[in-house]
């Protein structure tokens, strides 16, 4: 089952810690975005495996933009 | 009272006419709430109320228009147990007339407002219906009832919930404006003017969840509490409740050490200001209102050691913590909540100030927050700040700085205080010096080794030096350091009575 993780908030993606295919824990920092000059790290809701990556470092995304999907 | 004989006539009578009130009589219409995917209000005051413990009030009312039937008139009510503790319930019918607001269940609202008035109940509505019944209108029939003007009166008086279970238009929606906490189930709608009203003003044809969908609520503040079902929306309706009575169910602590690793040692990263909450509370005890509108607040009720208490927390996820209008207005509105039922309201700090831009002031944030700073200068109940990070400016002073006189005012070591957001009192005190450094890369090194000095000055250690916290702590004590700061509050009878002020917006 995949899990689609959208961004909370407006912001530019600011590092991408996880690739596509990397296994992750629930509670791993996947993306950090970078926001009203604070780093928000976005984490994976549930262990599996990184499915899809929707965005690049430097991308400006707008609230509800799709992030990554997670492979449970 | 088992008595085998038959009772006699007017007995039987009385009997029967009662009886025809519950589910078991009436099967249609019960298969009808069914088909809805809906309980009925039946099943609902079920739920709701302690067993054996509710007496209905004007059961036996039925429509005024001849020949019209329906069960209690289309509102359940009377007085009950939640947990124990009395309440006033009024709850709509669905299957009567759509729970429409009649002449004579207005009658009954009155009873149960003025009731609740004098014997200082909670009121719980079980808000289904979309307004007035159109057969009850005829001129001269009614007069505008004072069901709202009441229920608007009991405002501060008594705590009241509402809950929305699936549709809730025109008079019951005025009533669901007015309740202190407003639950609704997914799926449901709410909204002033249903579709007749729309396609009348607007010359649009839409359905009851189109006009206001229940997800729009909540981003928008009408809705406190988002439900999956009816099961969950009675149960935070009586979660909800429980903040206002001694809490006779078990305490279990959070683990203290957890707290050391909430907030990042680096500054710029953002953290989950929930958790922090969840380190410092009773296990379970946190119930949040309004999670979905001015995300950059988090405002809800919660226990420690068994005590309940509200708490208001920035939350740097969201736009830093900054606190925009629509977050001061959340948090305004809460804090009275607290001070007129009694709770301490705890105030956790990390905010770089009140949004600027003209954005910000176009949306009212010089009146929208000093709501907030009026309804916390204003409060009777004591308050408690901990800085958790950063202390910034007016954001500071409004969230429980030393000019509030809070009953504690506590800082973890991360601490950072300023008058002002750091960069831009660089720049009011140094940029004329600063300018005057032609080598840009000399220029730049200047302000990082003043901003540093800053930063140093507004450290934990050295503004607690000058007393502008009674203590830094380490983060795994601070829910000791509450509960002992709550042991000295007095006995919230003592409070001085409320006065009213101006709302500055």
């Amino acid at each position: 089952m995949a899990f689609e993780v959208r961004s909370e908030m407006a912001g530019i993606v600011d590092a991408i810690e996880k690739g596509v295919g990397d296994s992750v824990s629930e509670g791993d920092e996947v993306i950090i975005l970078s926001s009203m000059k604070m780093e928000i790290p976005v984490e994976a809701p549930v262990a599996g495996r990184i499915a899809v990556m929707h965005v690049e470092v430097g991308q400006t995304i707008g609230e509800q933009h799709l992030l990554f999907s997670v492979e449970t | 009272m088992t008595d085998e004989r038959q009772p006699r006539a007017d007995l039987d009578a009385v009997l029967k006419a009662r009886a025809a009130l519950h589910d078991q009589a009436r099967p249609e219409a019960v298969a009808r709430q069914h088909a809805r995917g809906r309980w009925t209000v039946r099943q609902a005051l079920s739920a709701l109320a302690d067993p054996d413990s509710f007496v209905e009030y004007g059961g036996l009312t039925r429509p005024v228009i001849d020949g019209m039937q329906g069960a209690a008139d289309g509102l359940v009510m009377g007085t009950a147990r939640i947990d124990g503790r009395p309440v006033d319930l009024v709850m709509y019918d669905y299957t009567v007339h759509g729970g429409s607001q009649s002449y004579l269940n207005h009658h009954k609202l009155c009873r149960m407002f003025a009731h609740a008035a004098k014997l200082k109940l909670p009121v719980v509505s079980w808000l289904d219906g979309g307004g007035a019944r159109p057969q009850d209108g005829a001129p001269g029939r009614r007069l505008a009832p004072e069901t709202f003007v009441l229920f608007a009166q009991l405002s501060g008086v008594v705590p009241t919930v509402g809950i929305v279970p699936s549709r809730a238009f025109a008079g019951h929606a005025n009533l669901a404006g007015m309740c202190d906490c407003l639950i609704g189930i997914e799926g449901s709608a709410l909204g002033l003017g249903g579709p007749p009203l729309v396609a009348a003003a607007m010359g649009v044809t839409m359905t009851p969840e189109e006009i206001g969908p229940l997800q729009a609520h909540a981003k928008a503040g009408v809705i406190d509490v988002v439900a999956r079902d009816e099961a969950e929306a009675i149960q935070a309706a009586r979660r909800y409740l429980s903040y206002f009575q001694p809490w006779q169910g078990p305490v279990e602590a959070p683990d203290p050490l957890a707290l050391r690793d909430v907030v990042p040692e680096n500054r710029r990263r953002a953290y989950e200001v929930r958790r922090v909450i969840e380190g410092l509370c009773d296990v379970e005890s946190f119930m949040e209102m309004r999670r979905d509108f001015a995300r950059s607040i988090v405002t809800g009720f919660a226990r420690i050691d068994g005590r309940p208490l509200g708490i208001v927390a920035n939350q740097p996820r969201h736009m830093a913590g900054a606190i925009d209008s629509q977050a001061a207005e959340k948090a305004a509105r809460f804090a009275q909540i607290c001070d007129a039922f009694g709770l301490p309201v705890l105030l956790l700090c990390d905010t770089p100030g009140l949004m600027v831009g003209p954005e910000s002031e176009r949306s009212g944030i010089v009146r929208r927050s000093a709501r907030l700073l009026t309804a916390l200068a204003n409060a009777r109940v004591p308050l408690m700040t901990v800085v958790l990070r950063k202390a910034y400016g007016l954001g500071f002073y409004i969230m429980g700085s030393q000019a509030l006189r809070p009953a504690v005012l506590l800082a973890w070591p991360g601490a950072e205080y300023g008058g002002m957001g750091l960069e831009g009192a660089v720049e009011i005190a140094h940029g004329r010096a600063l300018a005057a450094i032609d080598d840009e890369a000399v220029r730049e090194a200047r302000r990082a080794e003043l901003l540093a000095e800053m930063q140093h000055a507004g450290s934990a250690l050295e503004t607690a030096a000058r007393f502008l916290y009674d203590d830094v702590i380490d983060p795994a004590e601070t829910r000791a350091r509450l509960s002992l700061t709550m042991d000295t509050f007095p006995d919230t009878r003592d409070l001085p009575p409320r006065r009213g002020w101006i709302e500055p917006y």
